[in-house]
This record gives C-alpha cells, structure tokens and sequence, in this order.
C-alpha cells in the first residue's frame, strides 16, 4: 500500500521497483531451472548403466524400496556418485563465485589463484614422493590447498588484504605450484606419472561413504555460512572505499569469505580432486544468464552442480567402454557454453565481471 | 619513443610551468637510469651464461672463443668448443625468449588491462602444448626442433582464437583466454593419459628449458621476433591512452580497431615465438610488466624498453641459476624462473603504489 502511495508521487520509484523485481524474477528462473536440470539428470544418472533401471525402480531403491540388486546397484553405486558430482559442483562453482566477486576480477578462480594447484602438488608429492595412495593423498591435496592459500594469504597481507594483492600473489604461488608439479612428473618414472597426472584431472567415480559424508556436511556448514556472510558482499562489489563509506567492515568481511571459499575448494577437492575449471566456468555462465553484474552465488552454485552433473554423464556414457574422468569433461563442456554465451552478446556493462 | 618525453617537454613549456617542466625532467632522468640499469644488469647475466656452468670457462677463453682474431683462439679447444656449441646457442635464445616474452606481457596486460593477463592465462602457451602433444602422438614427431614449428602454429592459432571471439574487449578477451585454457588444458590431459610415449616426450618439453636447443631455430623465426618488438614499440602510445579506458582513448583521436589488431599481431607473433624458443615458461610474461612499472610509472613509451630488457635478464638469470643450484645436474630454466619471477611478483604486490590501483 505505501509503495503504491509513493508510486503516484515519485515515477521514478516504480520504475526501480519493475526492474528489480525482472531481475528477481529473473534470478528465481535461472535458479530454477538449473536445479530443475540437476534433478533430471540425476534420475537419469540413476537409471542409466549396465544395470538399467525405470525411473520408477530407481527412485524406489533410493527410498530403499525394491529388490536386493537394485538397492545395491542404486546406493552403494549410482547415488553416491550422483550425490558426489553435485556437492562438488556446488562447491567449486561457489567457491569460484565468492573468489570472483570479493577480488573483482573474473578469472579469480581457485584454478588460478593457485589454491587447486596447490592441492594437486601435494597430492602428486604424496603419490610420486611419498609413493602414498588412498586416503592419505586425499589429506595431502587437502593441507596443499590450505597451505597454498595461506601463502597468498600472508604473502598477500599487509595492513588489510587487497584484492589486487590477493590475485597476483595467487598467480604467483599458481605458476610456483604448477612448474614444480611439472617437474615431478618430468622426473619420475612414467607410469607413475602417467597416474599422478590422473589425479590432477579430478573424478567422482570412488566419492563414498565417509568422504561422501565429509563433502556433504562441509559443503552444508559452509553455504550456510556463506549464506550469513554474503548479505554484506554486494556493497564490496562497489570498490573498498565505497563499502566502506557504507558501513561494511571492508577487511573482515572479505578475510570471511575468501577463508570460506577457500575452505570449500579443500573440501571439494580432498573428495573429488581439483575438478578443472569449474569454479571458473560456472560463475561466469550464471552471470551471463543473469545478464547482471552481481554475485550470483546461488545461481552459481546451482549451475555448477548441473554442470559436474551433466559432465559426469557424458564422460561415462559418451564413450561406450571408456569411462573418461569428469575433470576432462567439465572443461570441454562448461567452456564452449561461455564461448557461445560470450560470443553471442555485446559487452555492455565492463563492470558486470 | 624516446623523443616523446622532450615532445611533453615541449608542452609543458608552453604552458609556461616550470614546476611541471622539472617534474618531466626529473622522469626523464630516472628513465634512463633505470634503462641503463637494466642494460647494465642484462650485460651481467649474459656474460655470466656465458662463462658458469656444470664447468666454469674464464673469460678468457669465453673471449677466446667468441672473437675469431683474438689470441688462443681454438674452436677446437674443449672450453671453447663448449661456449660455441652450448653457451652461446642458450644464451641467444634466452636473450630472444626473455625479449619476447616481456613484449608480450606488456602487451597482453595492455589490451586487456587486467593485471593477471599472461600468455598462459590467455590460452596461448595452453594452444602451444596442446599442438605439441597433438604432434607428439598422432605424427610421431619426436624431437624439440620439431616441436617449433607445432608450438609456434599451436600459440598462434590460440592467440586468433582469442582475439577473434574477445573481440579485443578487456573482460571478454580475459574470460574467452580462460575458458579457452579450460578447453585445452583437459584435451591434453585426454591425450597424454591415452598414449605413455607421448606423455613421456612431452612432459620435457612443458617443464620449458634453454637447454638443447640449436641456433637454426633463431634463423628460422628471428622475423617474428623483430615484427613483433616493432609492433610493440608502435603500440606505446596507443596502450598509455588505453588504459584511462576506450572511451577516453577513442574521444582523443585513437582508433580502437587498429590498436586491437596491433596488439593481436603483436601478441600472436611474439608469444609464438617465445614458447618455440623455449617451451612454456611460467611467470616471466606475468611479473615483467609489473616489475618494470614499479621502476618508471604507467606510460608504455618508458615501460616497454624497460620490459625488453627485464625479460631476458630474468629468463636467462634463471637458467643460470638452474644450471648451479644442484651441483653436477641442471633444473630447467621454466622451473627457476617460476621460483625467481614469484619474489618478484610478490614484492610488486606488496608494493604501496598497487593498493591504489
């Protein structure tokens, strides 16, 4: 009723007021759909494979309905994978989004900013050095991923963490981590190498039981926090003294979210290892289909489990009798998706990163 | 190039303020400080991948061997044999690479006016390796003198890509470069895991090395290299106006096609170059252009003399450094220069003139 008041009085108002309510509308359908998708291809994922099943039979065995060999094909198989390739992909994606929007800069990903390599280093030393498997290489990528962070982190630091720092420290500390992983593999014997590289590449294929567990609760506890921190991100966007001027604590806000995000790319990858690209790929989609220049942070993280989703499928059932590990079909699909959606449209906004 | 400090000399002059005429001169000065510095520094490194090594040569003999008519000059002498068959060759190519890879990180950084711009980040160096394996395993090339040319069409036909979808358009050209590395980078991985040999030959090359490495590569690409330096030069003005935004650089007269499609030429050349002569190497493109403007400032004109000479002076010191770090063996010149540029890089961000930025 008031707005109506002020509608009459002020034109302006509700001008402002229809376009935020197109692009509410416009971040509910994009949201939407994505999760939408998500939810189809995992029925779809539940029911394809050497065992086929009815959506109906596989729906059943998840609820824990239905014959013996269902149920076992369904939970100890087919879900947990499901279930590995959405956390994850929700976890990267967001993580890319937080990254991408607190530093101001689209190509802010944990790819670049060295945090994914860092993981990989560690996961490589463990294999190649150490000659560890399992889950110790597990633990490994994840204290790289945090110790690579915490270098950028101190290295970065000086009266306050600047975007700017933070990214170049992290291009650094990204081509240090990549050109000595590059030199492992250069000096180890092939075959291992060959087997060290396949870890870099990052797959859902073996996410169960415990680390499943670990990936969902971590990837619950930190949206969540998130979710709490974010309220305050959008003035950020505005430049530090901006958000400053309106009342942000510049520093500790983005000191919270990037020690978030860098928390979910450890998780995610001590899981699923540094799925490639997709902290990259999928906030830049979001935004695109946003056509804003905002956050997008439950956009992205919705179009970044559809993306690992859909990759996961393609990279066992595109190729029959080869299963390629999703880390090498998120790129190759994500990627040409921004290209066309690059492609198709004029920059109008350089701000929208 | 040089001439445009004394053009705003001119200027400045003209307005009649002499405060503004010192501060002119005062850059000027520290200009050529700076640039004699580098060149002194650059004279440094050569001479010594000239002279260190697994085996320490005297200068003597480095002299000996370089100059046909001076006394003790023996191409046959073990010392000398080893500066004319090994130093040399590695030394010109990382005097090349290092030049071109400062050019291009200057450029790139320019066009797109994002500090993290890098011909690997662009997809270039990526297009590189990727046309390298593909020539690994499915043509059987076996040799880093055939991988050249891959390389070369590899980075050249990334660079293409890039520009021809970013349009030259900062953000886009930056995000376009980074879903192009993420297109490429899991085709190599496709690649390297199906086939054992090609993995086995390839990983020697991305570790990026001067070391054996013959001249006949520089015979054959030096045009390049030159076409891409002028290009370079020619872009000075051209990115200083740039970076106060195209609107700004367009309303003063620039056409911002023609910049685009210089810094595209440029970019392709040079980059090309660089990962022929001497794989993909990490950082150098990265951290150059930002040393370089930590010393004179944000204008092209002073920063891309600067950036020449930089480049050279932190490749090569890196390859000299690899060849002493362990004693007896060598780490390759891609690998210490990550572990060298990352200092620097590091000392840049921390520097008080980025927080602004």
């Amino acid at each position: 009723m008031t707005a109506d008041v002020l509608d009459s009085r002020i034109p302006g108002i509700t001008v402002v007021a229809r376009l935020r309510a197109a692009r509410r509308r416009r971040h509910a359908l994009v949201i939407g759909v994505a999760l939408l998708g998500a939810l189809g291809l995992a029925v779809l994922a539940l029911t394809l494979g050497a065992a086929g099943l009815t959506p109906v039979r596989a729906l059943a065995a998840v609820v824990g309905m239905g014959e013996r060999g269902d149920l076992f094909v369904v939970q100890h198989l087919r879900l947990p994978r499901v279930l590995a390739a959405l956390f994850s992909g929700a976890g990267f994606a967001l993580a890319g989004a937080i990254f991408q929007s607190v530093l101001r800069n689209p190509l802010a990903s944990p790819d670049i900013l060295g945090v994914s390599t860092g993981a990989s280093l560690g996961a490589v030393w463990a294999l190649l050095t150490l000659g560890l498997g399992g889950v110790a290489v597990a633990a490994w990528a994840f204290g790289g991923a945090l110790l690579a962070a915490g270098a950028i982190w101190v290295l970065a630091w000086r009266r306050g963490l600047h975007a700017i720092r933070f990214v170049l420290v992290g291009v650094g500390i990204a081509y240090v981590c990549g050109s000595t992983l590059a030199w492992l593999l250069s000096r180890a014997e092939v075959r291992e190498a060959q087997t060290a590289l396949l870890w870099t590449i990052g797959s859902v294929a073996d996410v169960r039981g415990a680390r499943l567990t670990i990936l969902g609760v971590g990837l619950g506890v930190l949206a969540l926090v998130t979710a709490l921190l974010s309220r305050t991100q959008a003035p950020l966007a505005l430049g530090d003294d901006h958000a400053a001027a309106l009342g942000v604590r510049v520093s500790a806000t983005r000191a919270g979210l990037l020690l978030t995000a860098v928390a979910l790319v450890a998780v995610a990858t001590a899981a699923a290892g540094p799925v490639a690209f997709v902290a990259l790929v999928a906030p830049a989609i979001a935004r695109r289909l946003m056509d804003d220049g905002g956050a997008a942070l439950a956009a992205s993280t919705a179009v970044g489990a559809l993306l690992v989703l859909s990759a996961d499928l393609l990279g066992q059932h595109l190729f029959p009798g080869m299963s390629v590990p999703v880390g090498i079909v998120t790129g190759l699909v994500g990627a040409p998706y921004l290209l066309w959606l690059l492609s198709g449209r004029s920059e109008r906004r350089t701000a929208a990163l | 190039m040089l001439t445009s400090p004394s053009a705003a000399t001119a200027d400045a002059a003209a307005i009649g303020a002499p405060a503004v005429d010192a501060l002119v001169a005062g850059r000027r000065t520290r200009f050529l400080l700076v640039l004699g510095g580098c060149a002194v520094l650059l004279g440094l490194v050569v001479v010594a991948s000239l002279v260190l090594g697994v085996r320490t040569i005297a200068p003597g003999q480095v002299w000996a061997a370089l100059v046909p008519g001076a006394a003790g000059h023996d191409p046959a002498h073990a010392d000398q044999a080893v500066v004319l068959q090994l130093r040399v060759p590695r030394t010109v190519l990382g005097l090349l690479a290092g030049t071109a890879l400062g050019c291009v990180g200057t450029v790139i950084q320019g066009i797109t006016r994002n500090p993290i711009a890098d011909p690997g980040l662009l997809g270039i160096t990526p297009g590189a390796s990727l046309a390298v394996v593909a020539a690994v395993s499915f043509l059987g090339v076996t040799t880093p003198r055939g991988f050249v040319w891959f390389a070369f069409a590899g980075a050249a036909l990334a660079a293409l890509v890039v520009f021809a979808i970013g349009r030259a358009q900062p953000v886009r050209l930056a995000l376009v470069g980074a879903a192009l590395t993420a297109i490429i980078t899991p085709l190599i991985a496709l690649l390297l895991l199906r086939d054992v040999q090609a993995f086995d030959r390839y990983r020697f090359w991305a570790v990026g090395s001067l070391a054996a490495r013959d001249l006949s590569i520089v015979g054959a690409l030096w045009p390049f290299l030159v076409v891409g330096v002028l290009l370079t030069v020619a872009l000075a003005r051209r990115l200083t106006l740039l970076a106060m935004g195209d609107d700004v650089a367009a309303s003063l007269g620039q056409d911002l096609r023609v910049t685009r499609a210089l810094a595209a030429a440029a970019i392709v050349t040079l980059a090309g170059v660089a990962t022929a002569f001497a794989g993909p190497i990490a950082l150098v493109g990265l951290v150059v252009p930002h040393a370089a403007r930590r010393l004179v400032g944000t204008d092209y004109r002073l920063l891309t003399p600067v950036a020449a000479l930089l480049g050279p002076v932190i490749l090569l010191g890196a390859d000299v450094i690899g060849r002493l770090i362990v004693p007896g063996a060598e780490l390759e010149a891609g690998v210490v220069a990550a572990f060298v540029g990352a200092p620097v890089l590091v000392a840049v961000a921390r520097g008080r003139a980025i927080a602004s930025t």
